[in-house]
């Protein structure tokens, strides 16, 4: 029989292929900006027939205009709320929302890997998985909210509680999920892996986990936007600095100028956020077909 | 010592326990020698790939006894090596590194492995096709490397479970010429389960037909038309006819029992 021919495709095509790219990805951007054009039209449109009242509803143009105003209450110090900060600039805003997306970092990456190793614990070890699951699962319709005054208590006030709020908002969730998909590994996998004269801890971790890992990924992308919920919500309700910290004030202090401003901030930083997980995905979970990771 | 698989008085029982056990298999009896291609010809639902999972030690018999080369099988081997209807290669690993998965796990070096799947590749046809992701090959191609992964652990049994059903006409006897080659260079037994007879009177030496649930053995039809056979000869299509009148007998009975349910 023959041997088929691999080589890889001509360089014309490959530039051919890179242009197609290019041009889905500008459909995708337009189609983008349209969406949020026409959200904004609207309002404006609203503000205009004196439909939206500027105090409440500033539309844009009102909120984005002064934005050296708005930057004066940034402060990524962290200094308690409601206190305007000395040195409001560009570079501040950054900084409060470099604040906030560590915290939604470190906590989701410490609530990944820990969801792994229990779930993963739970299924390998049987008297463990017996031990700890009633508790998963008795825990993991827990709002994160509730949560608050617990982190409170142990962690005090800072980072620490938030970080454990943004752990705790995915931690019982990917357990959950880890475990329904070691269960739904395909059985041909591990009856091969067997046959191959691999041992439980081979098939572990030769199979199992490369097996799960995309889902997970997926998984973790979902929760990715609870995440930031918990975050601001801790972060308003004074466990640290950043970006809820800022809404909670411009509530306090009637700036509707400025709630507009950070949700527009928390927006972008979540989809921000949302792409670069899409590309670690892409890149490092190489074998889910770019279908897959596509439908998402 | 015996060579070989020797199956005697088996029986295999689904949910034992429960309120509804299914009697899969009963009272087989079967002998496969050393280098015996032997094909499992049944309707479907009939047993026959549980008693391939026995073989392969994946699944317990209830009664009787399977054993090979004289002792009782009790757990999976790379000594019988498994193919399935689809190729589950492994979608994380090259194609290379999914031939020498078995390799790996052994403790082969890199170099070792590197050869062996050269070699490998090659015997099954998919020579420069080392590097590249299982979804990137065609189903036909998928399944040349599964039978390339199983025969890097050099098996002394491949047990086959419609390997090739997936396939389309054309790919499916292509695929049956090559495995008829691997299989003289092997020079393993090979234990193939299908419920096409002209597949079954294709390949085997010996062909064992099932009756329908509980599956025994309802006959045993030796080829020995030298290969590749001619389908269409007096002398085949008369063992056809006869494959497909046991056939028959035994789809009606099935029928009949789920009428009857």
């Amino acid at each position: 029989m023959s041997s088929q021919d691999f080589s890889s495709s001509s360089s014309s095509n490959n530039s051919k292929i890179r242009s197609y790219k290019l041009k889905n990805y500008l459909t995708t951007v337009l189609w983008t900006l349209a969406s949020i054009g026409m959200f904004v039209c609207f309002w404006e449109f609203a503000w205009w027939r004196g439909w939206a009242n500027p105090i409440l509803l500033p539309p844009p143009h009102i909120f984005l205009s002064d934005l050296s105003d708005q930057f004066r209450f940034f402060d990524p110090g962290g200094t308690r709320a409601g206190a305007l900060s000395t040195g409001g600039s560009f570079l501040s805003v950054l900084g409060v929302i470099a604040w906030s997306s560590m915290r939604v970092a470190a906590g989701l990456a410490l609530g990944f890997v820990l969801s792994l190793l229990i779930g993963l614990g739970i299924r390998y070890f049987h008297i463990f998985g017996r031990l700890v699951l009633p508790l998963v699962t008795m825990l993991a319709p827990i709002s994160p909210v509730a949560w608050i005054p617990v982190a409170v208590f142990i962690f005090g006030i800072g980072n620490a509680p938030a970080i454990f709020l943004v752990c705790v908002a995915v931690f019982f969730i990917m357990t959950l999920a880890t475990l329904s998909q070691i269960d739904s590994v395909p059985k041909n996998y591990i009856q091969l892996a067997q046959i191959m004269g691999c041992s439980k801890r081979q098939i572990y971790r030769h199979v199992i986990l490369p097996t799960i890992l995309p889902e997970l990924f997926v998984t973790l992308r979902m929760n990715l936007f609870a995440a930031w919920m918990v975050v601001l919500i801790a972060e308003a309700v004074g466990v640290g600095s950043g970006l809820g910290q800022v809404t909670m004030m411009a509530r306090n202090t009637f700036n509707a100028s400025l709630v507009f401003f950070t949700m527009t901030l928390i927006g972008i930083t979540g989809f921000a956020f949302d792409q670069s997980l899409r590309y670690v995905q892409r890149k490092v979970l190489w074998w889910v077909g770019p279908s897959t990771v596509g439908a998402l | 010592m015996t060579i070989g698989l020797k199956i005697n008085n088996l029986a295999k029982i689904w949910n034992p326990d429960s309120n509804n056990p299914v009697k899969a298999l009963d009272n087989i009896n079967l002998n496969i020698e050393l280098g015996e291609f032997v094909v499992l010809l049944g309707p479907s639902g009939c047993g026959k790939s549980s008693l391939l999972y026995i073989l392969a030690g994946l699944e317990n018999a209830t009664e009787g006894i399977a054993k090979f080369d004289g002792l009782k099988i009790e757990s999976p081997s790379p000594e019988r090596g498994l193919i399935f209807q689809e190729a589950s290669l492994y979608p994380w690993l090259t194609v290379k590194d999914n031939v020498t998965f078995g390799l790996k796990i052994s403790g082969f070096s890199q170099n070792k492995r590197d050869k062996a799947a050269e070699r490998l590749l090659k015997l099954v046809g998919l020579k420069g096709a080392g590097e590249h992701r299982p979804h990137q090959l065609s189903g036909g191609m998928r399944q040349r490397a599964a039978l390339a992964r199983a025969l890097a652990m050099q098996p002394k049994v491949l047990l086959m479970d419609e390997p090739f059903a997936a396939l389309d006409i054309q790919t499916r006897a292509r695929m049956q010429t090559h495995l008829l080659d691997v299989w003289k260079e092997s020079k393993a037994s090979v234990v193939l389960v299908t419920h096409s007879i002209d597949e079954a009177l294709a390949l085997a030496d010996r062909v064992i037909v099932f009756t329908s649930r509980p599956g025994q053995i309802k006959a045993e039809i030796s080829v020995s038309e030298p290969r590749p056979r001619d389908l269409r000869s007096s002398k085949m299509l008369k063992l056809a006819k006869k494959c497909e009148k046991l056939l028959e007998e035994e789809v009606e009975k099935a029928f009949k029992e789920q009428e009857l349910a």
